[in-house]
């Protein structure tokens, strides 16, 4: 597939992501903030669970996306590819900053507490400095062929971080809560369920339109590089 | 670009009335008085009156007496009288709630219907405020970015000029 007819389906179909994450978050915003109760021990703070998991769920989601396109990227060793990596790795490095900013707010009320050396937090932000370890190296290398070479071995290597964070918390013993949803079961009462389900699916396709609309930015502002003179090479035109 | 933003003023408006609702809804409903407050200016009606219970002060009610305490914040303490039951027992001394009830001008004590733990609603605001209005701003600017990288490779021919070499 040419880059241009890629960038055309994304430009086609983006819109719809859109609308559905659109709709998905206002109504989880609506049922967490509104119709939800409060939690017994917690009581209001436990509503700041519905933006912080959607985010650190996206965040992991964003970092398995950068993985399998470096993968991709190294088997085809297609630019656009490179572009999409390089989307979703920014995308990645915003969402796990609003993941550790958020559970940072959450952590003063309930542990007293901002940050802890827990195994999951440490965990996350392990994978924040991957993320700006790989945007640094992007920007340090400017031979095209190389900078997107070492950048997908270095996504790569960081992806062992994934399934330290997901199963440090039973793994260790930790502080962080236990995994709330998993296949030992539902441990949530229904009410929380429903936004919760809400948020972390509208997060996540808003993600993947951002991640559209971000691959699209990255590929055109080559192209305007390819027109004044430089990386030509690179661009598919 | 025109579109782009009319939709996000759209989307600004929409979030923004809300955002309003439910400021007003949180003073007329949810927001909470301070003991000093209450102690030097009186209050009417149903109040919730967020404060400290004082150490030393605590007495739990026994045989259909009511639990009596000094409920403390912002330099003033106010008696609190709460004739409901402790269920399970979670009241305490040094613990922060949050007294649902009325003042008593005359006897100058707070009697309270209910009991709550402090809301903590700044830290809920807090991580609202600094997750969705940065993905809101990320996300517009990607948006104008894209459309406007659009409007000047159209206006560059960049395709026309660059296969025609």
């Amino acid at each position: 597939m040419t880059a241009t007819r890629f960038i055309g389906i994304l430009r086609k179909y983006e819109k719809w992501f859109g609308i559905v994450a659109l709709i998905l978050i206002s109504a989880g915003l609506y049922t967490g903030l509104v119709t939800s109760s409060a939690d017994y021990f917690q009581g209001e703070v436990v509503r700041i669970m519905y933006v912080h998991v959607p985010f650190a769920q996206t965040a992991m989601l964003a970092y398995s996306t950068l993985f399998f396109c470096s993968i991709w990227y190294l088997w085809k060793r297609d630019a656009i590819v490179d572009n999409a990596c390089h989307a979703a790795a920014g995308l990645a490095l915003f969402f796990t900053a609003g993941g550790l900013i958020t559970g940072a707010i959450w952590g003063k009320p309930t542990w007293n507490a901002w940050w802890v050396w827990d195994p999951r937090l440490t965990s996350f932000a392990i994978m924040f400095l991957t993320l700006v370890g790989y945007l640094m190296l992007r920007t340090f290398l400017d031979d095209v062929e190389k900078r997107a070479t070492f950048a997908a071995i270095l996504a790569i290597i960081g992806f062992i971080d994934l399934p330290i964070i997901h199963f440090s918390v039973e793994w260790w013993r930790s502080l962080h809560q236990p995994l709330s949803v998993s296949t030992r079961g539902v441990s949530i009462a229904p009410d929380m369920l429903v936004p919760f389900a809400l948020m972390s699916f509208g997060v996540g396709i808003l993600f993947t339109y951002m991640l559209m609309v971000r691959t699209q930015l990255l590929y055109l502002e080559h192209l305007l590089e390819a027109k004044q003179g430089r990386f030509l090479s690179e661009a598919e035109l | 670009m025109k579109r782009l933003y009319i939709r996000w003023t759209v989307l600004v408006l929409i979030f923004g009335s809300i955002t309003c609702l439910g400021i007003l809804r949180y003073d007329r409903e949810v927001k909470t008085v301070s003991p000093a407050k209450v102690s030097s200016e009186g209050a009417k009606g149903e109040l919730r009156l967020l404060g400290m219970i004082e150490a030393g002060s605590f007495v739990r009610g026994v045989e259909g007496k009511p639990t009596r305490f000094m409920l403390s914040g912002e330099g003033a303490k106010v008696a609190v009288v709460f004739s409901g039951k402790d269920e399970d027992e979670s009241l305490r001394e040094l613990k922060t709630i949050v007294a649902l009830g009325k003042w008593e001008t005359e006897r100058k004590q707070f009697d309270a219907s209910e009991l709550a733990l402090d809301p903590n609603y700044g830290f809920v605001t807090s991580a609202y405020v600094f997750s969705l209005i940065p993905l809101a701003f990320f996300l517009f600017y990607m948006e104008r970015r894209v459309s406007l990288l659009y409007v000047m490779i159209k206006e560059e021919k960049v395709y026309q000029s660059e296969t025609q070499a």
